[in-house]
């Protein structure tokens, strides 16, 4: 008898849905915590899953190198603070180093080149134009769904490849190859349409499936040379050389900046934990605040628990007449409020299930769900049942029985 | 042995100047089986004492044995188990739980025994029966008389066998009819051995009693033994022998029933301390009607 019993759960449960609409309300709040704390987690899980999915397909031994310095401290976490503002660029130096010391790999420039593109419906705006080498499809494990990547042969030629979304928009064909269009007063004729990307969610990267793509230099002629590279793929012959690589390139763009490290070389896996740092963090914040309702919700639960103690004193009264110990009834207002509690994890859950399977079907996002996000939910509920319920249930407990047979 | 053994106990309520003396220095033997009616004015603390036996309170001075064994200064949760196993309590507002049908606010009782629900529905099927309420088991109170409703708290307090039955003006919210069927059904349970201790105003009551125990201000002033079916001589005199109420009576606000009962204690050695005491505590009550 020193626990809650079925009898307890069974009076409260009968008690929660004869004030049905006032036990909803109060559960709301429990209802909307567990349900963002829930989908916020599982839509943080998902992004990270894709993540790592694409870094998969492009293979892990890719190196990048960027203008700027990401850092990670020594907790694993990214200080963004010192990571985004320092600022820095590559410059075609920095190509041609990267091309010497990285021996045997294959180097992708890629530049975003300015300009208005004027397809056959009007502007095109949606997309950048990126100037970048012939390698860019076999260093990103990338296919072309129609015609071909435009080869070395091509440095001259005003030809152009398409992300796949990019053919959609501009020419409203799924295969719009041997169509023009003008950019910075030249025509370019479409030589190939690629495969779709791997969706890439939050990501900083320039969205290649949006893109137009033209040989490197091509793009170079068009702006007089000054068109810089803000990224430069580097894919090594070998992948266990990766690691010496990423060394050679360093020491060589270190030369070239005169010792100022404002530049960075990852590969893939540090840019994994790098996005992994980012996501966990932004995770951990909107969690934190969505379990900010939580703790709102717990407070809507020890008022109505007060409130059902004041309303019920005289039966408190009563009950106790007719000897109940104090534990008996605590118990009997602590099943209310656990049962109130517990009830809003459920249905927390329950609707975090649905707004998953909504996004699935609407957006990019896959989010999963995991288990310990619920567990730990439905953990937390119980424990605002007991920790909300147990000071309005102690005073429930605590009274006097002819004073709580006056009703109050 | 007796049943309920009290001696000097006292209740005062508040503080400093504000003190109220409930009860002054009471003491009172019941033996078993004895069927007591306790009368006396609004006030007087009839209602105190039957809380202080019933154990749903404690005395602020004195000695309460129950069954010989001392139960004045007992922990809440042990004076629960008292009253849960050995003490069945009938108010005057009946006290069932509305949200409960007649059969499960019987069972209440033994809910808090841990029998099994089967186990005290059949149990309390059975008492209902012995009340002869048993067509209206799955009656809500209200839906029910009063005198019905007070048939259902009757058996509640049944339901555990206690040895000790203690209504407080179980008839005060009933007419003549449904007062009969209780009062009957009272008297009832006391020839079957219980010991029962009952508050009333109504002299009429006094019938059924064995004992007749009148209060006044927190002390009892007189206690007489009754045969069953006759009206005690006191409470009689208040019946048939009432004196208007004269003019000088009615500027002290005197009513004639608290004339006929004799003012100075007959049992007890009057002590000058408790005498008194009485007497501050006639004005504080009156301060009180005032208000």
């Amino acid at each position: 008898m020193k626990t809650l019993s079925r009898g307890n759960f069974k009076a409260a449960w009968k008690s929660v849905r004869r004030n049905r609409g006032r036990s909803f309300l109060t559960m709301l709040g429990i209802i909307i915590g567990v349900a963002s704390v829930v989908s916020v987690v599982s839509i943080g899980e998902g992004v990270k899953r894709q993540v790592t999915m694409q870094i998969n397909h492009v293979g892990s031994d890719l190196i990048t190198v960027r203008a700027g310095q990401l850092s990670t401290s020594a907790n694993g976490r990214l200080s963004v603070l010192s990571g985004v503002h320092v600022s820095g660029s590559l410059s075609d130096k920095d190509l041609s180093s990267v091309r010497q010391t990285a021996t045997g790999a294959t180097v992708v420039p890629l530049a975003v080149v300015g300009g208005a593109v004027t397809g056959e419906h009007g502007a095109y705006q949606d997309g950048p134009v990126i100037a970048t080498s012939t390698n860019l499809p076999s260093v990103l494990n990338q296919s072309t769904a129609f015609g071909t990547f435009f080869t070395g042969d091509d440095d001259q030629n005003n030809v152009a490849v398409l992300g796949a979304q990019a053919a959609r928009r501009m020419f409203d064909e799924e295969v719009p190859l041997g169509h023009t269009f003008g950019f910075r007063g030249k025509e370019f004729m479409v030589r190939g349409v690629l495969n779709d990307f791997t969706t890439t969610p939050l990501s900083t990267d320039v969205d290649f499936n949006n893109a137009i793509y033209i040989p490197y230099a091509m793009g170079q002629q068009l702006t007089d040379n000054s068109t810089l590279p803000y990224e430069i793929l580097v894919k090594p012959a070998d992948a266990s050389k990766a690691d010496k690589t990423v060394d050679a390139i360093r020491s060589g763009l270190l030369k070239n900046h005169g010792d100022s490290s404002d530049f960075s070389v990852l590969k893939q896996s540090q840019t994994q934990a790098t996005t992994d740092g980012v996501l966990s963090l932004l995770t951990e914040l909107i969690a934190g605040a969505a379990a900010i309702s939580l703790l709102v919700g717990g407070i809507g639960i020890m008022n109505i628990t007060l409130v059902s103690v004041t309303e019920r004193m005289h039966e408190v009264g009563i009950r106790k007449a007719v000897g109940a110990t104090n534990r008996q009834i605590l118990n009997e207002f602590m099943a209310e409020a656990v049962v109130l509690s517990v009830g809003g994890g459920v249905i927390g859950i329950i609707i975090a299930g649905i707004i998953d399977v909504v996004l699935r079907l609407t957006t990019t996002l896959a989010p999963v769900m995991q288990w310990q996000a619920v567990v730990i939910a439905a953990g937390i509920s119980i424990l605002i049942g007991v920790v909300f319920g147990s000071a309005p249930a102690l005073k429930a407990a605590r009274k006097d029985p002819i004073t709580a047979l006056r009703g109050e | 042995m007796p049943v309920i053994e009290i001696k000097d106990v006292s209740k005062l309520y508040g503080f400093g100047d504000a003190t109220t003396l409930a009860l002054d220095e009471v003491d009172l033997v019941i033996e078993e089986g004895e069927f007591v009616a306790i009368m006396g004015p609004s006030g007087c603390g009839k209602s105190t004492l039957m809380n202080l036996i019933g154990l749903l309170d404690r005395p602020t001075h004195g000695d309460y044995h129950l069954n010989g064994r001392k139960v004045s200064r007992l922990r809440p949760n042990h004076a629960a188990k008292i009253r849960r196993d050995t003490i069945g309590f009938i108010f005057q507002s009946f006290n069932l739980l509305p949200k409960l049908t007649a059969l499960e606010n019987v069972a209440l009782p033994l809910t808090y025994k841990n029998i099994s629900l089967t186990k005290r529905l059949k149990m309390a099927s059975n008492i209902l029966e012995r009340v002869g309420m048993k067509d209206r088991e799955y009656y809500l109170p209200s839906q029910l008389s009063g005198g019905q409703v007070q048939c259902a708290a009757i058996a509640r307090a049944l339901v555990n066998n206690p040895k000790l039955i203690i209504a407080d003006e179980p008839t005060g919210n009933l007419d003549s009819t449904g007062s009969r069927l209780v009062m009957e059904l009272l008297s009832e349970v006391h020839r079957m051995g219980n010991t029962i201790l009952f508050v009333t105003h109504n002299p009429e009551l006094t019938r059924y009693a064995t004992r007749v125990v009148y209060m006044h201000d927190g002390t009892i002033v007189q206690d007489e033994q009754t045969a069953i079916g006759q009206v005690a001589s006191t409470a009689k005199k208040a019946l048939y022998k009432t004196a208007p109420t004269s003019e000088e009576d009615d500027l002290a606000g005197v009513s004639a029933l608290m004339k006929a009962v004799p003012s100075t204690p007959s049992k007890r050695t009057s002590k000058p301390t408790a005498k008194k005491n009485r007497k501050p505590n006639k004005t504080t009550k009156k301060a009180k009607a005032k208000r």
